[in-house]
């Protein structure tokens, strides 16, 4: 409801505001007193007049006055000023044509207010009275208008002149331009965003409104009566496609049944085409002006309902501008049939192509605003993503940690566990013994296994770059140092300089549990072999699958059995001693394979490609 | 049997050790070897033996009760250019092995080694063969890998200034981390296997640190010397 008391204030603004556009003549000069002879009869009238509506061009009514001219008093050049007519004009003073509108298109269309004035010569004014013809020219349906005459000093008419031509043409190309210009704007909108046809039925309304203004409308005696049919047919169609703008604008489906709204249009288009003049244009009257009325009237209710459904400035401004739309086109009608006092300018056009404008510029604007809206989306997106990026990192960091403090925990639990299995039992051991009071060889055997295991642990924790040859290289010297005193020797072949493949995840206590099972294998071969010679192989062979080390340690002792089926306290513990290099292999992901003779003993130990993580085997 | 040097002299060590038992144990096999040894259990008893005469060998434990044996070895390598120097280490850790080598040691002894091996040992340094362990030789190695790779983080441990060594010296040192004998490393190298202990002297010598200033500064970047 205060929507509609507006649109009613917008209603008595837009009144007012035409009657005080009303541009005021230089009423001095006004000659207004003329004998009208039409169809052969000739009676005094007074102008503005309006004359009977006709289809025929010949033997026009012919306006013919009189005005007083003083020759001392004209310092400047005289002017005829015609305001307003419709729709061709033919002046003459005293007999001589100063001034025929039909040569100009736009002056005689009548939904134009354009103005004429002409220099009158000096040579054609006589001192005193002078007689003015003006020849009415009209063709149908609309009637003729001849508005008031002025004649006199150039100087004084020019400036009213000059107004009007401000104000229904000038404004009117300017508007034309503007409206050009959106156009193309809307029309690339519309290329770029197909599934957006408001932009498109915009870009065509545009298109036509602005071939209505620029083509020049043909003067009826050149009957180019096709381009007359385009030019008629685009009233109706412009104002249809403006309330399709209207319905697809306000995000409805356009109703198939609107197609209808078109119709109009194509009749006077189709009936432009095929019949000539008159009929194009009383259809035009009959069928298209009230037809621009019924589809401004829509619009009016399209946007009243989306301003009561939505709310917001945009079907608040377009409804506005739709209302005063209305009421220029009432105004417009009432002048048409005389219903009220009036010079007969119409002003629906001009107010049209203002709010076409006026529908432009808030599209653009409202594109522009989505624009800004998609830059400050992706800003907030990557100030999201940075954000998250960050949060992100910071767990992954957090994670990182703990997965190392993790690691660091598990490293020193295994080597705290091997510390107390090797190194504890081993100093215990010495302990007993040396409570037992054992002397020499046991308890010095004792203790450099501790300090050999010691060395071990020392040494497996220094950073080998997963080089296992690396932990060889120290343990060869260890082993030879161990072998000299019992005369054995170690044979060390590598099959390739480089050894054994790099593991890049071997950790310290794989290389523990490997220099253990050597260890062990040494061990056994001095102790319970009996061996002369050790020979260690060392070799990279690949499967298919991969390179993998492997590594044997081979003697020539006289073997033993692997049963184990403990014939000699000897044979046990070489038995324990088996369990337990296969207990580390299988740690470690390691294949041992043993192998025993009378001729020797030979422990091939096969590494995996890659180091398991995890204590999968357990223990 | 006595070892003698090339004057025919018996060849002197002096052997610094605070631990009494260690010392014996050395002692007793050197001494056995032939060796002329006196012995020193602080760096005080150390620097008085030194004032009677310069020894061909010096043997010294790197924590002594009056100090480190590390300022022991730069007084000697000063005085003595000739005297050869080892280390006597427990494990044989790097750390303070590398440290004695960038003053000037040229080899290092385990305590618990062989009576044999300690011999041996010796024997060799006099006769210009300074050994190099596999675990020190990694060390030396993982070095230079790691000033190649980022000078970013520092490794930890003792500094050592690795850029002096060839690629020559550094494929040796790789070969004796690996457990390569000095003949294998000779063959895949294409040396000869008599240029190798030269080679491994040259090392030393490059990691030792020369210039006094230079050796302070080593010094308290190690933590050996406190201002």
């Amino acid at each position: 409801m205060p929507y509609l008391l507006l649109q009613a204030l917008i209603v008595i603004a837009t009144i007012l505001g035409l009657r005080l556009l009303q541009p005021s003549d230089p009423d001095d000069f006004a000659v207004s007193g003329f004998s009208l002879r039409e169809d052969g009869i000739t009676r005094p009238v007074t102008l503005p007049h309006f004359t009977s509506s006709r289809y025929s061009l010949a033997d026009p009514p012919l306006y013919t006055g009189a005005f007083t001219f003083r020759r001392d008093q004209a310092a400047s050049g005289w002017s005829v000023f015609l305001p307003r007519f419709s729709n061709a004009v033919e002046v003459a003073v005293n007999g001589v044509v100063v001034l025929d509108s039909r040569r100009d298109a736009n002056a005689n269309r009548p939904d134009r207010n354009t103005p004429q004035i002409a220099l009158i010569p000096a040579s054609l004014l006589r001192d005193g009275s002078n007689e003015i013809t003006v020849r009415l020219f009209v063709w149908g349906p609309l009637r003729g208008f001849l508005d008031t005459v002025y004649v006199g000093p150039d100087t004084a008419l020019r400036p009213a002149f000059e107004t009007r031509t401000l104000l229904f043409v000038t404004l009117q190309v300017v508007f034309s331009a503007w409206q050009s210009i959106l156009a193309v704007i809307l029309a690339i909108m519309w290329l770029m965003r197909r599934h957006e046809p408001v932009y498109g039925v915009l870009a065509v309304a545009m298109v036509l409104g602005v071939m209505q203004a620029f083509v020049p409308a043909p003067v009826p005696p050149v009957t180019t009566s096709r381009l007359a049919a385009v030019l008629l047919a685009s009233a109706p169609t412009e104002s249809a496609l403006i309330v399709m703008f209207g319905v697809l604008f306000f995000g409805w489906r356009w109703p198939r049944y609107g197609t209808l709204l078109f119709a109009p249009g194509l009749v006077i288009f189709v009936v432009g085409l095929i019949a000539g003049p008159p009929l194009p244009r009383v259809l035009f009257l009959t069928l298209g002006v009230p037809m621009v009325g019924i589809c401004l009237f829509l619009m009016a209710c399209v946007t009243a309902t989306a301003v009561v459904r939505r709310q917001d400035a945009a079907s608040f401004t377009i409804g506005c501008a739709v209302t005063i739309v209305l009421t220029c086109w009432v105004h417009d009608m009432l002048s048409v049939f005389e219903i009220v006092t009036n010079e007969r300018i119409f002003v629906s056009r001009l107010s049209y192509s203002a709010m076409l404008v006026a529908i432009g510029a808030g599209l653009t604007w409202r594109f522009a605003r989505a624009l800004n809206q998609v830059d400050s989306f992706a800003g907030q997106l990557v100030t999201r993503v940075r954000e998250a990026e960050e949060r992100l990192k910071a767990s992954f960091a957090r994670e990182e940690e703990r997965a190392r403090a993790a690691a660091l925990a598990n490293e020193r639990t295994r080597l705290m566990r091997d510390l107390h299995d090797g190194l504890g039992g081993q100093l215990v051991s010495i302990v007993a013994l040396s409570e037992r009071g054992h002397e020499g060889a046991t308890i010095t055997d004792a203790a450099r296994a501790a300090l050999k295991d010691l060395r071990l642990v020392i040494d497996s924790m220094d950073d080998i770059g997963g080089d296992l040859m690396l932990a060889l290289g120290s343990w060869r010297e260890r082993a030879t140092a161990q072998l000299r005193p019992h005369d054995i020797a170690l044979d060390w072949r590598v099959a390739t300089p480089q050894g054994l493949p790099l593991h890049p995840e071997l950790r310290p206590w794989h290389v523990i549990q490997i220099v253990r099972i050597l260890d062990e294998a040494v061990t056994n071969a001095v102790k319970h072999a009996q061996a002369r010679n050790i020979e260690v192989t060392i070799e990279t062979l690949d499967g298919g699958q991969g390179p993998y080390g492997v590594i044997s340690v081979t003697d020539n002792g006289r073997g033993f059995a692997l049963s184990g089926n403990g014939e000699t306290a000897g044979a046990s513990q070489t038995a324990r001693g088996l369990r337990n290099m296969r207990s580390r292999a299988a740690r470690c992901g390691a294949v041992l394979d043993l192998g025993s003779n009378a001729s020797g003993t030979r422990v091939r130990l096969q590494l995996p490609q890659v180091f398991p993580d995890s204590d999968a085997a357990g223990g | 049997m006595s070892e003698q040097g090339e004057t025919g002299e018996a060849i002197t060590i002096l052997l610094v050790e605070d631990d009494a038992p260690t010392c014996w144990r050395l002692q007793d096999a050197l001494v056995k070897a032939g060796y002329e040894v006196r012995s020193a259990g602080t760096l005080a008893e150390a620097r008085s033996a030194l004032a009677e005469a310069a020894p061909r060998v010096l043997l010294t434990d790197l924590r002594l009760p009056d100090g480190h044996g590390v300022e022991l070895i730069r007084e000697i390598r000063q005085r003595f250019p000739d005297t050869e120097i080892m280390v006597i280490s427990a494990l044989g850790d790097e750390e303070s092995v590398i440290s004695a080598i960038t003053v000037g040691a040229t080899g290092y002894l385990l305590k618990d080694a062989f009576p044999t091996d300690i011999a041996t040992t010796v024997r060799d340094l006099v006769a210009g063969h300074s050994p190099i362990s596999a675990s020190i030789a990694r060390f030396i190695v993982r070095r230079t890998q790691g000033a190649a790779q980022s000078s970013a983080e520092p490794s930890p441990g003792p500094v050592l200034n690795t850029a002096k060594l060839t690629p020559r010296e550094i494929d040796i040192l790789w070969g004796i981390a690996k457990g390569f004998s000095y003949a294998e490393i000779a063959s895949h190298l294409g040396l000869s296997r008599q240029t190798v202990p030269g080679h491994i002297k040259n090392i030393y010598r490059k990691l030792e640190v020369h210039t006094r200033s230079e050796a302070v500064f080593e010094a308290v970047q190690q933590g050996l010397i406190k201002l």
